[in-house]
């Protein structure tokens, strides 16, 4: 499981000296993996006293680019495709392997990290390296394809256990039998953290996708936290915060703060209407879209504000039955506005 | 080129006062929101195209001496900010396409950044 | 039209890893205020901007946008490329204008992915 192809990722793209030096994000899976989680054990070997013309028949049978040499259980050598190009190009394809195979051997240890692996292709220009065990011994064969592909493996594990959770938590209002269920989720949001914000929207949003909401329901939510997240950062003396109740039927987002308080609730609502410094504005906040984008993308927005106390928004959006979290039952359905 | 070809062609609303747009012609386009960037970017004579509607924006045409702003996607526009506009000759247009596509068109026919 | 198209069309250098080009962008956008992204884009846009502040990413993460051109060779921060990556959000720079790109995405049959929204209404 070694050819030329394997140098290539799945993407088709070439995994080549400069990225091996300049890897970012999967540089914590090249830390993380260890050379004998990914390299390849089923070993196509060879013997110092074959004939390079049959290392030819052997490489091309198997379909690999090279192999590593043994003489007994010692690792003495390693034959690439390039040595028998040598080879074929002195018309010399009746010599020993023994004669056109690196001897020079450098080797990676099994339980080192893939980085370590990254590090010596690049420092000595070679496609695979054979990996031994703590006492010497030959244990298996990496190349560049075998980290590809176990990055990519690990990230696919990544995208399962994701695909996991959202199994779990999209069934949690069936396995959990009440008259009426209820999944609250509360954020602290400080202000002038222009930085983290959104970090509470992005939060409910992947939670209401793991608790099953359609890719449209969780945009919308998404999008009218997301603004009101930023109001909070933006206009408030003291931060606020933001509360999600999730119920199969409807989710209510609430955000509330201290201070200063809305003059004017109507005028505030008015697409255009900003008290956004120009600071903000250069940033992209503060033009004064963000309640009248809410107003539209929920179903329900209520504001009420009182000058010098504080401002609450709440947002709902209902959820068709074709939309709901988890089986609802007929109860459910009813969205009693006295239980709030 | 001149604006009142472009405004045919794109189908543009003056919300300024009318003049005779055939003497105008944009030497050249420019796109953007924020504006330091429109500051530090936009050349005399050119054409700017935004979706900001906010009273600002008329100084900076003013003091760049632009041919016109362009202001997308139907974004509200004060009465305040066209007054602002007539009183430094800055001609304000408008359309409901967003600035990709009004960039686009302007571009097909013929207008590029510099 | 692929990533990979695109990219090659802006000139743009890719700037976050392990970033997925076969995606299909279905349209684009070119914006610098958030809100107006939040309200008009439509998913699978591909976003073209001049802010290049943490922000932008969070607001494609919200909207469903595909992924962002930075104009005028800006470069965010390491912590922007992290978010993105860590989102799945393709990161590209672009030298050229918004002018200038817009033009030429435009010009190569990319369609304006942004409803029309009626403020009057």
């Amino acid at each position: 499981m070694s050819s030329d192809q394997e140098l290539y990722g799945r993407r088709g793209r070439v995994v080549t000296d400069m990225d091996a030096k300049d890897i970012t994000r999967v540089e914590e899976l090249a830390y993380d993996l260890k050379i004998q989680e990914v390299m390849t054990r089923d070993l196509v070997v060879a013997s110092p006293t074959m004939k390079m013309r049959e290392m030819l028949e052997l490489l091309r049978n198997r379909r690999i680019s090279g192999a590593p040499v043994l003489a007994g259980d010692k690792l003495v050598g390693i034959l690439s495709l390039e040595d028998l190009v040598r080879a074929m190009s002195a018309n010399d394809l009746d010599a020993d392997v023994d004669k056109y195979m690196a001897k020079v051997l450098i080797t990676v240890n099994g339980y080192e990290s893939l980085v370590r692996a990254l590090e010596t292709f690049t420092r000595f220009k070679v496609g695979r390296l054979p990996v031994t065990d703590e006492h010497g011994k030959l244990i298996g064969m990496i190349t560049k394809g075998d980290i590809t592909r176990g990055i990519l493996l690990a990230i696919q594990k990544d995208y399962q256990e994701e695909e996991v959770r959202r199994y779990r938590a999209s069934h949690l209002f069936e396995d959990i039998v009440s008259d009426r269920t209820t999944i609250v989720m509360r954020y602290n949001i400080k202000k002038d953290n222009f930085l983290l914000g959104g970090n509470a929207s992005s939060n409910i949003k992947r939670a209401l996708v793991r608790l099953g909401a359609t890719p449209q329901i969780a945009r919308r939510c998404g999008i009218a936290i997301y603004e009101a997240e930023m109001n909070l950062i933006i206009h408030t003396t003291h931060g606020g915060r933001i509360k999600v109740e999730i119920e199969p039927q409807q989710i209510i987002m609430t955000a509330s703060d201290d201070g200063p308080g809305i003059e004017n609730v109507d005028l505030a609502v008015q697409p255009g209407y900003s008290t956004a410094t120009n600071e903000v504005r250069e940033m992209g906040f503060g033009a004064g879209m963000g309640l009248f984008n809410i107003k539209r993308i929920v179903d329900r927005m209520e504001l009420t504000s009182t000058l010098g106390q504080g401002t609450r928004l709440r947002m709902i959006i209902f959820l068709e039955r074709n939309e709901s979290l988890g089986e609802a039952t007929a109860d459910q359905t009813s969205q009693g506005e006295s239980a709030e | 080129m001149n604006l009142q070809t472009i405004m045919d062609e794109l189908g543009l609303t003056c919300l300024t006062q009318g003049r005779n747009f055939t003497t105008i012609t944009p030497t050249s386009g420019y796109a953007s929101d924020l504006l330091s960037c429109v500051m530090a970017g936009a050349k005399s004579d050119g054409l700017w195209v935004t979706l900001q509607a906010h009273l600002n924006i008329i100084a900076i045409a003013a003091l760049l001496e632009l041919s016109a702003i362009i202001i997308t996607e139907n974004a509200q526009v004060e009465p305040a900010v066209v007054q602002k506009a007539n009183e430094q000759g800055v001609t304000l247009l408008a359309t409901p396409l967003s600035t990709f596509e009004v960039v686009g068109k302007l571009w097909a026919l013929g207008l590029r950044a510099d | 039209m692929k990533l990979t198209d695109i990219t090659r069309l802006v000139e743009g250098n890719l700037l976050t890893s392990d970033s997925n080009l076969d995606w299909e962008i279905r349209g684009a956008c070119g914006a610098d205020l958030m809100s107006d992204v939040l309200a008009a884009i439509q998913p699978d846009a591909i976003l073209l901007t001049g802010l290049c502040n943490p922000q932008v990413v969070r607001t494609a993460q919200m909207a469903d946008v595909r992924a962002i051109i930075f104009v005028r060779g800006k470069r965010p921060s390491q912590e922007t490329i992290q978010l993105a990556e860590q989102e799945n959000i393709p990161l590209i720079s672009s030298a050229y204008g918004m002018f200038e790109l817009c033009g030429r995405l435009y010009q190569a049959g990319l369609p304006s992915l942004e409803v029309n929204l009626d403020c009057e209404e």
